[in-house]
């Protein structure tokens, strides 16, 4: 509850600096805007010669393009800035003064910096997602819902535990933004399910770089196309990932030694 | 003359001499580079699949040729100077390099080869490796290749020149990010990553008369011989008219910009 009430207040204070600079947040809104209508053409374009692509159809191809824009709208939202900032604390060393706060400093480091902006491709995700269902057509059960909510649960989680360990890595080895990089460029790959890649890049984005995994399952799941085996097989993946990043984290932690001290 | 070779060299062993320090970050950019091409490659063969092979007048060898083609393209023709020259107006360090006898554009030009240059050994084997795993299949013939030379080159100065017209408004708005990101979608709508433009159904008519084309379309069908050679042909005189435009272009505005352009943080 404290922590629910802390992550308000980063929210407020970090929409307030935002607002310091109107027009760069409006232009900021409009880049998303381009950005999702662009991606939602290419699908358009890519339909406009094939009526499937491995059995997505044009209708499931724009929920997967909605759910794409939702776990990097959230992940945009809650972790980018924040990591980043966290990776500057470490360099310049006043990751003390975070450390100091009597707060859990997992939950600081991977929160602080919430980007209240970028909610609008989050917005924008779930409008394309509804032009996708509804271009889909029929209704969809409870069960398929369930199974949207926890894999899409479970994507985000996966996506923000590789963060997590990636930054973490910056205890030991003071540049490893290059690394986050590494995860930003695989990121465009997500706008399409991975049974379409070629072997190679199909494995790295549904282990190392899990973002193919956190975009298709839910896609999949919301076009009724996952098996339970699937759910419970995400589901175990992202509790035990969850659980390694944290242990990561803190083995980090105790071998800090603060820079400059 | 003579005197700018002399400063082009100096500044050429000072730039290789800065990247070499900066290797990891170079195969960084890379990635960059190839993600897109080849996810839309696998979407294009996928989709080509399910149509029994073909898409088109094009088969799923011909789309891998074709994206090899603008991989290969999108790295020669790369421009980010207009992200450094924002940098440079914000933290004022655009000043000291006004008032040096060269202009600042020279500048870009050595550090935009020098990138180039060190970073093609490290693309090529990962070429062959797409080609590889897509069995692309050229149809190039010899005057291609002698044809896609001035292609790339005039595709690369035109994709620099923009990079610059871009960066000019920069006098005015301070940030070109969000302008740049504009320009980002365009290029990826209409210059032939997210499809050949004869693909775009409906925009292809647009997508002709735009220059977004002619900075990677026009050398990747050339390369790939999926162009005659009088098409060929008739595409480098719209890359060569479009380069003169904006060159024209980026003259006028740079000279506007510089006249009412008062420092930052000096």
């Amino acid at each position: 509850m404290r922590y629910l009430r802390l992550l308000g207040l980063f929210a407020r204070t970090e929409l307030q600096f935002a607002l310091e600079y109107r027009a760069n947040l409006a232009l900021d809104l409009f880049e998303e805007l381009i950005i999702v209508i662009s991606s939602l053409v290419a699908v358009l374009i890519l339909y406009d010669h094939t009526s499937a692509i491995n059995g997505w159809t044009e209708g499931q191809m724009i929920e997967l393009l909605g759910v794409y824009y939702l776990v990097q709208g959230a992940q945009a939202v809650v972790f980018e800035t924040s990591f980043e900032r966290f990776m500057e604390h470490v360099r310049m060393g006043t990751l003390d003064f975070i450390l100091i706060k009597p707060v859990d400093s997992q939950f600081m480091i991977s929160t602080r910096h919430v980007q209240v902006p970028q909610f609008g491709q989050i917005a924008m995700g779930v409008l394309v997602l509804a032009i996708g269902i509804a271009q889909v057509g029929g209704g969809f059960g409870v069960l398929d819902t369930l199974a949207f909510a926890a894999t899409l649960a479970c994507g985000l989680l996966l996506v923000y535990s590789l963060l997590l360990v990636l930054s973490t890595l910056s205890f030991w080895f003071v540049r490893v933004e290059n690394l986050l990089a590494i995860f930003w460029s695989f990121l465009d790959a997500g706008r399409f399910p991975v049974d379409v890649y070629p072997g190679w890049l199909r494995v790295t984005l549904s282990t190392v770089v899990p973002i193919g995994i956190a975009v298709t399952v839910p896609a999949q799941a919301i076009a009724g196309r996952l098996e339970l085996a699937g759910v419970v097989a995400m589901i175990g993946g992202t509790i035990s990932m969850c659980w390694f990043a944290s242990w990561f984290w803190r083995r980090g932690l105790r071998s800090y030694t603060g820079a400059s001290a | 003359m003579r005197q700018l070779l002399r400063v082009y060299r100096a500044i050429f062993v000072a730039e290789f001499q800065a990247a070499a320090q900066y290797r990891v970050q170079s195969v960084l950019w890379l990635l960059f580079a190839i993600i897109r091409p080849v996810v839309f490659l696998a979407a294009w063969s996928a989709a080509a699949a399910t149509q029994g092979g073909r898409i088109g007048d094009m088969t799923i060898s011909d789309f891998a040729a074709y994206y090899v083609a603008v991989t290969l393209v999108s790295q020669l023709t790369m421009s980010w100077n207009a992200y450094d020259f924002e940098l440079e107006i914000r933290q004022g360090k655009l000043s000291p390099k006004l008032l040096r006898p060269l202009h600042p554009l020279h500048y870009s030009v050595v550090e935009n080869i020098v990138f180039k240059v060190a970073t093609m050994p490290a693309l090529l084997p990962v070429l062959v490796l797409i080609a590889w795993t897509f069995q692309a299949r050229f149809a190039t013939t010899w005057g291609h290749v002698l044809l896609f030379v001035p292609s790339v080159l005039l595709a690369a100065a035109l994709r620099f020149m923009f990079g610059w017209l871009m960066a000019t408004f920069a006098f005015w708005t301070t940030r070109v990010h969000g302008i740049m990101h504009v320009y980002d979608r365009l290029v990826f709508l209409f210059a032939g990553q997210l499809a050949p433009l004869s693909l775009l159904g409906g925009l292809a008519s647009i997508a002709y008369w735009l220059p977004f084309g002619y900075m990677l379309w026009a050398p990747s069908e050339i390369l790939r011989g999926g162009a005659s050679i009088d098409q060929a042909l008739g595409m480098i005189a719209i890359q060569a008219m479009w380069l003169a435009l904006s060159w024209l272009g980026f003259l006028g505005l740079w000279q506007l910009g510089v006249r009412q352009f008062s420092a930052v943080g000096a």
